[in-house]
């Protein structure tokens, strides 16, 4: 199977759900790897965000806040603790059961992890754990004929931040409760993988060639993407889209 | 059945780990206004919104309501909760 492969940087959050949405809508074979900047939160599509997000403190931080397609938690996306990665395609090339697309992609993103010295699994409907904690975790959709699958890697994480920036039950955070997370959540460095971006990027890239027999070639969105993507971008943006729940 | 400011609210740890939570307000034990939010999965995703509506004016009982969940699921995948934990999350709004 070809893909198109792009290898894109930091942009901001509207812009990032724009295009994964513009990708989406016209189906081509795609993975894209991306970071964001400023640092941001993405809720899950069924979420609330005045329910998960401490609005206030966002603001103060200048760390944006936008509501995905997808379904699944709330996500904060350090602008340089982590990798995201979207998987795009026509719906018929991949198994037409949900938790087998997942299997997939996850079996594809935890062997690529090897390449940086990670023993990582998927677990669960849709993390990847490393020594039995998250280190990654994604979320599908099926729209338009095709489907996406975005998700993140954690290079770096900083429980503290965020926390402080999502709603976590209780208004104060307990030391207990940071630790309960410490225990569930991991990193990149924290499991002493490599995280020069350069060798995250080209082992997931890997682990796609190998596990799902993917060849990529390097791309660029193509303009009526670029377009779509515009067009997108304002709902994103939009308070309308972001407390529609 | 407690109410703070009119608003009903639910909140459903289901087995592993996703959560679901209801806000609703009834007016004459029906349900006038609902939201049901979550870190769930549920395809197609816009499906959400039809069941609220299908749930609006409906009696806060336990059959009747199921029988809305049941109908509604026929057209939906839920991923991580089940027709049941939409059932009890609504039920025991408080």
């Amino acid at each position: 199977m070809e893909f198109r492969l792009i290898n894109d940087g930091w942009r901001n959050a509207y812009e990032n759900m724009a295009i994964d949405e513009a990708i989406l809508m016209n189906g081509i074979p795609t993975l894209r790897l991306y970071k964001w900047e400023p640092s941001a939160i993405s809720i899950g599509y069924f979420q609330s965000i005045e329910e998960e997000v401490n609005l206030e403190e966002c603001r103060k931080e200048g760390v944006d806040v936008v509501r995905r397609i997808t379904g699944g938690g709330a996500v904060y996306h350090d602008s340089k603790g982590e990798i995201t990665y979207s998987f795009v395609c026509p719906q018929k090339m991949l198994p037409k059961k949900i938790m087998d697309i997942y299997a997939l992609i996850c079996a594809s993103l935890a062997n690529g992890l090897k390449y940086i010295g990670l023993d990582a699994k998927h677990a669960g409907i849709n993390d990847i754990v490393v020594n039995g904690k998250k280190i990654s975790g994604s979320a599908l959709t099926k729209k338009y004929g095709n489907m996406l699958q975005h998700g993140t890697l954690l290079l770096k994480v900083d429980i503290q931040k965020m926390f402080s920036l999502l709603k976590v039950g209780k208004e104060k955070i307990s030391d207990k409760e940071i630790k309960n997370v410490e225990e569930r959540v991991t990193s990149v460095e924290r499991e002493e993988g490599s995280t020069e971006e350069k060798k995250v990027r080209e082992a997931l890239i890997k682990g796609f060639e190998e596990t799902m027999g993917l060849k990529f070639y390097k791309g660029e969105l193509t303009e009526e993407e670029i377009k779509n993507a515009e067009k997108l971008r304002r709902k994103y943006e939009s308070r309308e889209w972001n407390f529609k729940r | 059945m407690k109410v703070e400011n009119g608003i009903l609210k639910g909140e459903l740890k289901v087995r592993g780990g996703k959560l679901i939570k209801c806000r609703m307000k009834t007016k004459d034990d029906k349900i006038e206004e609902i939201k049901i939010s979550g870190d769930f999965f549920m395809h197609p995703e816009e499906k959400i919104e039809e069941l609220e509506e299908m749930l609006k004016g409906v009696e806060l009982k336990r059959e009747e309501i199921e029988f809305i969940i049941n109908l509604f699921s026929k057209n939906v995948e839920m991923i991580g909760i089940t027709e049941r934990d939409l059932l009890r999350v609504i039920m025991e709004a408080k």
